[in-house]
């Protein structure tokens, strides 16, 4: 996506990521996790606010800084940052509310075409699954990156 | 590379930090994490070939 993007820092693994949100609420640290679920090959993206003095993310945080559409951006980014390194991922990922996960459905509809060359994306239905389609609700939604 | 090149890439420039591997074993999102391991063993996987 050629928009704008945070500056990303990444652990070794690539499993965890970092950048700071810049806005009218000041400077927030925003952490990603990649982490490996029960079944092999299959990882969970979390996303949240860092507390600067607790050190505790916090998932459900509403940081209102006027940068949504740019925090998105950079966490697709670090999609494809793990997805170099681990081609064969699947990622699940949902909101931790149901606006949040509006949110993502609208960022991954804005960007479609894109993202359709890059990623196989899938929408998650109430106990199924079915390819990402626009405007329909979806729970969750899992993506493979195609041809790294 | 200025930041104008570095957001014209899908593949980011990242900055490692090794401070950052403190959090390799541990699970920032828990409670995501058990609800994507309750949709895998609910729903499962989507059908891959039709799909790819």
């Amino acid at each position: 996506m050629n928009i704008e993007k945070y500056q990303i820092k990444s652990g070794e693994k690539l499993e965890v990521f970092e950048f700071v949100s810049e806005g009218p609420q000041g400077r927030i640290v925003k952490m990603v996790q990649y982490s490996p679920t029960n079944y092999k090959d299959l990882y969970n993206l979390g996303f949240g606010d860092k507390n600067a003095e607790t050190g505790f993310v916090d998932d459900t945080a509403i940081s209102n800084n006027n940068d949504s559409e740019k925090v998105l951006a950079t966490v697709v980014a670090t999609l494809y940052a793990f997805t170099d390194k681990h081609p064969e991922a699947l990622i699940y990922a949902t909101g931790s509310t149901k606006s949040r996960t509006r949110l993502y459905r609208m960022g991954i509809t804005k960007y479609l075409d894109e993202a359709m060359n890059d990623f196989t994306i899938w929408g998650e239905l109430d106990e199924s699954w079915e390819e990402f389609k626009k405007d329909v609700e979806y729970i969750g939604f899992f993506v493979k990156r195609k041809n790294v | 590379m200025d930041i104008k090149d570095l957001n014209m890439k899908k593949a980011p420039i990242v900055v490692i930090d090794k401070s950052l591997d403190f959090f390799n074993d541990k699970v920032l999102f828990p409670e995501k994490l058990a609800k994507a391991n309750e949709m895998l063993k609910k729903v499962g996987l989507p059908k891959m070939k039709e799909a790819l």
